[in-house]
C-alpha cells in the first residue's frame, strides 16, 4: 500500500519537462459553433484550459463589397450597402448617403435629418437587444433571447411600416430619405418606446442582475483605458473603460447637436461593464427617439436628385463616420467624376474589436470565457469581412 | 480648443513640403511625400495628441500608376480628423509599416496587402486572412474585373424548362470550360 | 430495402410521418440570412411548435439551412458539414443568393447557385425572406417528408461525381472531406444515375 502511495507521490513530483511537448495544444473553434458570434473562427493555443495565444480566422462572410460598389452606379449602391453589417444596417446607409452628399455638395432637408436620427437610434436599440439575446444564449439563459429578440421585433415592425423592410431598409438616400412618416406613426413609435422602457426592469431582473451572468462576466476580458486607446477601441467598448467618447457628440452629424442625451460610461472595462453600457445606451436612445418624434419639423423629406442613370458625382473624396451600435463606423469614398464610386473603403466598427482586441483580450482567459469576451466586444464578423 | 486652421499651420510649420487644406468641418487633409509619413505619424501620436488611428485606406490610381495610402488620425480632444495622403508607385509596391506606433494598423495593413498587394516592411503578420481560398490577383486592384471573373468561373443557373425545348446557350459551353484563373 | 421504400408500406408511411415531425436544424449561420433565424426560433414566431429545433452538431441534425450567400471559404466548411450529417438530410436554400447569386451575382468571392454543389430540397426566395416564409417552407418540408417525396438527399449519392467535380472546380483541386460517401451509398443501396 505504501509503495503505491509512494509511486503516486513520485509521479506528482516528477519534473514536467517530459510532458512539455503535450502541454500546449491548439483548438479550432468555429465557424459552426454556438459560442461564436456569426460565421467566424478562433484558433486558440491552450495550456490546460487557459488560452496562451489566440488568432482569429475570418473571411467566411467576404462578398467583396468594396469591389462590387466600384462596378455599380451611385444609385444602385444604396441597395447593397446595408448588407455589410447585418444586425445594424442603418449606419451603412447613413454613411453612404452622407459620403455622397459631402462629395457632391447635396443639401438635405431638415425633416430628413431628423428622420435619419430616428432610424439610426431605433436601429441601435434593435441591435443591442439582439446582442443581449446572443450573449445570454452563450451562458444558458435562454429566456432572455426569447424576450429581447421578440421585443426587437416590435422595432422591426416600425421599420417595416416606415420603410417596407424588416431588416434591410434601403431608406436613406443621398439628398434625404425615401418616404415620409405614415399616418399615426409618431403615436406607434411612442407606444413601442414605452413598451421597451417598461421591459428594461424585467431585463435587469432576468439578465443583468442574474447571478449567473455576474459570475461569468465580471472581471473577464478586462480592458484598461490605456489599452483601449492603444488598441483602437471605439464605441461602447471604449465607454466601458470610462472614456466618454461618442461620435454623435464629438464628430456630430445630422441633428445630434440639437438633441439632449447623456453618454453613459462605466469604469470597469470587463465583459459585464461592456454589456451594462449597452443596457444604459438603450435608455438614452429611447430619450432621443422621443425627442425626435416630438420636435420633428415639417417639410419635405427629399431633395430631388438628377436622373439616377445619368448621375455623375464630381471628383473628390470624403471620410464620414457614424456611431453605430458597435462603435465607429466609417466610409472613405473617392469619386473620379464618373457614374460609379472610384473607391469606397468600409471601416467596420468591428475591424479593431473583432481582430486585434479580441486576440489580445483572449490571452489569459479560460476557454469557456472566450464567448463572453467575443460577445461583450460585440464583434460583428460581416463588418470585418465585408 | 484648436480649430482646423491651427492644425494646418502646425503641420505646415513642421513639414514645409506638405500640402494641407480644410476639407469640411473637422476634416483636414495633408498630402505628404512618402518618406515623411513615418515621422509624421509618430509626431501625430506623441506630440500632437492624435491617439486614434481610425483607418488606413488604399486607392488604386491605375492611370497614374500609383497607389494612394490614406491614414486617418483622430484626436479625442481636438475633435479633428487628419487624413494624411501619400502616393507610392504601383509596380512592386512597398511601404514602411507603422505597426510600431499603432497596433490597430496591423490589421489594416494586412488587409491592404491582401486586397492590393502592397507589402508593408516591418509588419510581421501579412499572411492571408480573408482570401485563404483565393489564388488569383489581389482583387481590389483596378485591373481585376470581378464581373468577368464571375462570368468565367462560376456556374450560372441555366434555366432549362421542358416546354422551352433544347436550348443553345453559348455561355453554358464557356462555363464548362472555365478554368481557375 | 430501397424497393420497399419506393413502395411505401404502411410502416414506411408511419415512419415518414413521424420523422417529419421531429426535425433538428443545424445552427450554422452561413450568411446574413441568419439574422432572421433568432426571431423565427424565439418567442414571436416560435418554430418549435412545428417540432423544429436548432441543433449544434452536424451529426445529429436533419436540416442544413444555408442562410444566404456562400463565400468559397464557407462553401468548403459547408460541404464538410453536409457530408458529416446523417442521411436522410435536407438542404434548404435561404434567400435569392443561394438560387442564382442574388445581388452578389458579379462577386468574385461567392458561389452563385447552391444546387451545383449539393442537392437542395427547397429554396426560399427573397432578400431576405421573412420568418413567415421560413415557417411556411418548413411546413412544406414536413409535408413532403410525410408524403415520402423529400428524396433530394439521394441525389448526392447518385450523382456524387457531378457534385464533386463542381466542388473541385471551385477549390481548384481535390479536397478531402474525410467522409466516405461511397460506402454510405452502399449502406443506402442507391444506384448511380449519372447526371
Amino acid at each position: 500500500m505504501s509503495e503505491v502511495l509512494e509511486r503516486i507521490n513520485r509521479s506528482f513530483d516528477e519534473p514536467e519537462d517530459e510532458h512539455d511537448e503535450v502541454r500546449e495544444y491548439t483548438l479550432f473553434i468555429g465557424p459552426n459553433h454556438p459560442g461564436i458570434e456569426g460565421n467566424f473562427a478562433l484558433k486558440l493555443s491552450l495550456e490546460g484550459d487557459t488560452i496562451v495565444r489566440a488568432k482569429t480566422d475570418g473571411g467566411y462572410l467576404h462578398r467583396g463589397f468594396e469591389k462590387l460598389m466600384e462596378e455599380r452606379l451611385f444609385m444602385q449602391n444604396i441597395a447593397i450597402v446595408c448588407r455589410i453589417c447585418v444586425p445594424d444596417p442603418d449606419p451603412n446607409e447613413e454613411n453612404y448617403a452622407r459620403a455622397v452628399e459631402a462629395i457632391a455638395g447635396i443639401e438635405v432637408p431638415e425633416r430628413a435629418k431628423w428622420i435619419r436620427v430616428l432610424v439610426l437610434e431605433l436601429s441601435r436599440i434593435a441591435s443591442h437587444l439582439f446582442t443581449f439575446g446572443g450573449h445570454a444564449g452563450t451562458i444558458g439563459l435562454y429566456t432572455m433571447p426569447n424576450w429581447s429578440i421578440a421585443d426587437r421585433d416590435r422595432i422591426l415592425d416600425l421599420f417595416e411600416e416606415l420603410t417596407g423592410g424588416r431588416v434591410y431598409h434601403i431608406y436613406n438616400m443621398p439628398g434625404g430619405v425615401r418616404r415620409d412618416f405614415p399616418d399615426g406613426f409618431e403615436r406607434r413609435v411612442h407606444e413601442v418606446m414605452d413598451y421597451i422602457e417598461s421591459r428594461l426592469p424585467d431585463y435587469d431582473d432576468l439578465f443583468f442582475n442574474n447571478a449567473i451572468l455576474r459570475k461569468r462576466a465580471e472581471g473577464i476580458g478586462v480592458l484598461t483605458s490605456d489599452q483601449a486607446i492603444r488598441w483602437g477601441a471605439t464605441g461602447p467598448n471604449l465607454r466601458a473603460v470610462g472614456i466618454p467618447a461618442d461620435l454623435r457628440r464629438d464628430d456630430t452629424y445630422e441633428v445630434y447637436d440639437k438633441l439632449e442625451f447623456d453618454i453613459p460610461t462605466l469604469t470597469g472595462g470587463d465583459a459585464l461593464d461592456r454589456l451594462l453600457v449597452r443596457r444604459k445606451e438603450i435608455e438614452e436612445s429611447i430619450r432621443i427617439v422621443r425627442q425626435v418624434v416630438d420636435n420633428i419639423p415639417s417639410g419635405k423629406v427629399w431633395n430631388k436628385q438628377p436622373n439616377p442613370l445619368k448621375w455623375r458625382v464630381p471628383a473628390g473624396d470624403a471620410y464620414v463616420r457614424t456611431e453605430s451600435s458597435k462603435g465607429e463606423y466609417a466610409y472613405y469614398m473617392v469619386s473620379d467624376g464618373g457614374q460609379r464610386p472610384y473607391r469606397v473603403h468600409v471601416r467596420g466598427a468591428s475591424t479593431t474589436h473583432g481582430v486585434h482586441i479580441l486576440e489580445n483580450l483572449l490571452v489569459g482567459t479560460r476557454i469557456e470565457d472566450a464567448s463572453q469576451v467575443m460577445f461583450s466586444l460585440d464583434a460583428c464578423p460581416p463588418e470585418v469581412d465585408r | 480648443m484648436t480649430n482646423e486652421q491651427d492644425i494646418i499651420n502646425r503641420i505646415e510649420a513642421a513639414y514645409p513640403d506638405a500640402v494641407c487644406k480644410k476639407k469640411q468641418e473637422r476634416r483636414v487633409e495633408a498630402c505628404l511625400p512618402p518618406d515623411r509619413l513615418f515621422d509624421f505619424a509618430g509626431r501625430m501620436q506623441s506630440h500632437w495628441n492624435f491617439p486614434h488611428l481610425s483607418a488606413i485606406s488604399c486607392v488604386d490610381w491605375i492611370n497614374e500608376g500609383e497607389f494612394e495610402l490614406v491614414y486617418h488620425f483622430w484626436s479625442y480632444e481636438e475633435k479633428i480628423l487628419v487624413s494624411a495622403k501619400i502616393r507610392i508607385p504601383r509596380e512592386e509596391a512597398r511601404f514602411i509599416s507603422i505597426t510600431e506606433l499603432w497596433q490597430p494598423a496591423k490589421f489594416f495593413e494586412r488587409d491592404i496587402h491582401e486586397m492590393f498587394g502592397v507589402v508593408f516592411e516591418g509588419n510581421d503578420d501579412l499572411e492571408k486572412y480573408i482570401l485563404t481560398e483565393w489564388e488569383g490577383p489581389p482583387p481590389m486592384r483596378k485591373d481585376f474585373v470581378t464581373r468577368d471573373f464571375a462570368n468565367r468561373f462560376y456556374h450560372f443557373k441555366e434555366y432549362e424548362a421542358e416546354w422551352m425545348g433544347p436550348q443553345q446557350n453559348p455561355q453554358a459551353a464557356d462555363v464548362q470550360g472555365g478554368s481557375n484563373e | 430495402m430501397s424497393e420497399k421504400l419506393t413502395q411505401r408500406t404502411a410502416w414506411n408511411r408511419v415512419l415518414d410521418k413521424l420523422s417529419g415531425r421531429s426535425l433538428w436544424m443545424l445552427h450554422y449561420c452561413t450568411g446574413c440570412g441568419a439574422i432572421e433565424l433568432p426571431p423565427t426560433m424565439t418567442g414571436r414566431f416560435d418554430m418549435e411548435r412545428f417540432g423544429i429545433h436548432p441543433m449544434v452538431t452536424p451529426r445529429q441534425a436533419d436540416i442544413l439551412l444555408i442562410t444566404g450567400y456562400l463565400s468559397v471559404k464557407t462553401l468548403k466548411r459547408v460541404i464538410l458539414t453536409y457530408e458529416q450529417m446523417q442521411s436522410p438530410k435536407w438542404v434548404v436554400g435561404f434567400g435569392s443568393c443561394t438560387i442564382n447569386g442574388g445581388m452578389y451575382w458579379n462577386s468574385y468571392a461567392t458561389v452563385k447557385s447552391l444546387d451545383q454543389y449539393m442537392p437542395v430540397e427547397l429554396y426560399i426566395a427573397g432578400c431576405m425572406p421573412r420568418p413567415e416564409a421560413i415557417i411556411s417552407s418548413f411546413n412544406e418540408l414536413i409535408d413532403r417528408i410525410g408524403r415520402g417525396e423529400a428524396n433530394s438527399w439521394k441525389d448526392y449519392y447518385e450523382n456524387y461525381d457531378f457534385y464533386r467535380k463542381n466542388q473541385e472546380h471551385v477549390f481548384g483541386g481535390p479536397i478531402n472531406t474525410r467522409t466516405d460517401v461511397k460506402s454510405d451509398k452502399e449502406t443506402f443501396r442507391i444506384q448511380s444515375a449519372g447526371k
